[in-house]
């Protein structure tokens, strides 16, 4: 909007009162950041000072370390690494070879298999927790990292997000090589696969975040401790105060560097993120 | 039976995907459809009841609290996360930096990446009391500090502001998508009929906006049932009886208390008013004209 007109005195009024309310509207986003970052920088005594503190008070790397070695965090960042990279691979995988078969013409019996994916998409996934809980029992997956991978190991909305990744690559380039000979796993290895690259890009990264933050199925199939993965390590950690049975008190720095650890390889990931996110929204909202 | 030769390497790629939706998606359904209907015992035979299960959900004064804390808290949610994300997108569209735009998007975005537990965990600590950043600046004002999340009064609202806080840049970040894509022409053919910049924002970029509305109402009504993650991370003993939904109500039920059937049968009831609710939605809004 070049041609705007902006000089009009009204105009820039609006304009700065606009800044002013954006920009205040950042700071709550940014300090709450800045707080916990800045605490869990700081020594034990100091984190718990009533104070406003937006930069490390007595600069320390005591919290991490006390979270990371005495509390024992490594076990949960462990599991956790092990479920995020297996659960996402699997899911990418198999995603993208259910996307690969809907593409297909003339297949007898797909729009079959694509009303039974949009029906899954249709369950609460919340809602069918207990049974899900009983048969994850009956498969004795209780308190497995197995029972956690397997939650959401291949969705409705990547497959069709596939698909339409998949739609875009000319179909007539698949026949060609067919009638010289390839199968379908090759065409879909060596063909479909390197040209989605966007497409795998957004599924990983989707997964990979939702994986790392995977809370629920963790507190349905999980009690034993050594299985604990990171969100509901922490969460005893930070919310369970008094449930931790600890002989020693846990300070604020610790709490906080809690959460610093577990932000640190979302933040890694972000500046990715933002740009596959809405296209992906986008396209695996498309039904058609 | 020629067909399914043909394709059989297409059929066995599709094996691994339709046996996972089966035994974790169908079988669970049906399995729970069943449980519903039946006391449900770790040990002997499981007698089938009838309606019991749910009559028992429905008679359960309990219930009905977290019903309605479900709908209040739901409603509050949903409304703030409507109207926030929409004025967010209209005012950073307003901003005529794009680096300032850039990074505003960029940082209000980010608490939609991370899970209630680090934010629940985040706002638990700075609307703590003692320490917490947000009492703190409520005494350099010169109030007294309150206690947010052991107050009947502040509970259901500190529940609907925190989500407002961490989906807005979501919300906001599909809208701004939607404003990229209208056609520069309408904006041309408002300015030449001497449109302000009000009127363009009223006349051109909301209308233009209205299936992306329909969108982010229907995603977000479905949320309303669901909610469980925030209230499990934020709750506490004192404010139960305020924010327990039904998600939190059932989980408790069945695997705390360990009464399978009526647990299940409550989240029946959840399954068939969301299609309820989606029904009705869908119609208000005439979600299928685009």
């Amino acid at each position: 909007m070049k041609s705007f007109n902006r000089t009009s005195w009204q105009s820039r009024i609006f304009d700065t009162i606009n800044m002013l309310i954006l920009l205040l509207l950042v700071l709550t986003m940014i300090i709450p950041f800045l707080n916990t970052l800045a605490l869990a920088f700081s020594s034990n005594l100091a984190s718990m000072q009533p104070e406003i503190v937006l930069w490390p008070k007595e600069f320390s790397t005591e919290g991490f370390s006390t979270v990371w070695n005495r509390m024992q965090l490594y076990l949960p960042f462990t599991n956790n690494v092990i479920v995020t990279l297996v659960g996402t691979i699997g899911h990418v995988l198999l995603s993208s070879m259910a996307g690969y078969v809907l593409i297909q013409q003339g297949l007898p019996g797909k729009k079959w298999m694509v009303s039974a994916i949009l029906v899954t998409m249709m369950i609460p996934g919340e809602a069918i927790m207990i049974p899900m809980y009983v048969v994850n029992k009956d498969l004795g997956l209780l308190n497995t990292l197995s029972a956690l991978i397997l939650s959401g190991f291949v969705s409705g909305f990547s497959v069709l997000l596939m698909r339409n990744f998949f739609l875009s690559v000319p179909y007539e380039m698949a026949e060609s090589a067919r009638i010289d000979g390839a199968g379908d796993l090759r065409i879909f290895l060596t063909m479909y696969m390197p040209l989605a690259k966007a497409g795998l890009a957004t599924v990983t990264l989707f997964e990979f975040v939702s994986r790392w933050n995977q809370f629920t199925p963790a507190v349905l199939y999980i009690n034993d401790s050594s299985k604990y993965t990171l969100q509901i390590a922490l969460k005893s950690l930070i919310v369970d105060t008094d449930a931790t049975s600890s002989n020693f008190m846990i300070t604020t720095n610790v709490r906080m560097a809690g959460i610093v650890i577990a932000l640190l390889p979302l933040m890694i990931i972000y500046p990715y993120v933002q740009k596959h996110f809405v296209k992906g929204i986008f396209l695996g909202a498309n039904k058609e | 039976m020629r067909a399914v030769f043909k394709f059989k390497t297409l059929y066995l790629m599709m094996v691994p995907v339709l046996a996972y939706f089966i035994l974790f998606s169908f079988y669970p359904l049906a399995r729970g459809l069943v449980i519903s209907f039946q006391k449900y015992r770790l040990i002997g035979d499981r007698p089938f009841v009838g309606i019991e299960n749910y009559a028992s959900i429905l008679k359960d004064p309990f219930f009905w609290d977290v019903f309605r804390n479900t709908i209040v808290i739901g409603v509050g949610i949903f409304v703030i996360n409507f109207i926030l994300p929409l004025l967010l997108a209209l005012s950073l569209n307003e901003v005529a930096s794009s680096w300032f735009k850039k990074i505003t998007q960029m940082i209000v975005y980010l608490p939609h990446l991370f899970s209630w537990v680090i934010v629940g965990g985040m706002w638990i600590l700075m609307l703590s009391p003692d320490t917490g950043i947000i009492n703190q600046i409520i005494q350099l004002l010169g109030a007294e500090p309150v206690s947010f999340l052991s107050s009947d009064r502040y509970a259901r609202i500190v529940m609907i502001v925190t989500s407002g806080w961490k989906e807005m840049g979501f919300t906001c970040i599909l809208y701004l998508a939607a404003i990229v894509g209208i056609n520069p022409s309408l904006y041309e053919a408002a300015r030449i009929d001497g449109a302000n910049r009000w009127q363009l924002v009223r006349d051109v970029t909301v209308p233009q906006l209205v299936s992306t509305m329909k969108v982010v109402v229907m995603l977000n009504v479905l949320g309303i049932l669901r909610m469980f993650d925030q209230i499990f991370v934020m709750r506490n003993g004192a404010i139960a009886d305020k924010v327990d939904v039904i998600m939190m109500y059932t989980y408790q039920k069945g695997i705390l208390e360990f009464s399978v059937g009526p647990a299940t049968a409550a989240g029946f009831l959840v399954i068939l008013a969301t299609l309820i609710i989606t029904y009705i939605t869908r119609a208000v809004i005439r979600y299928d004209e685009g």
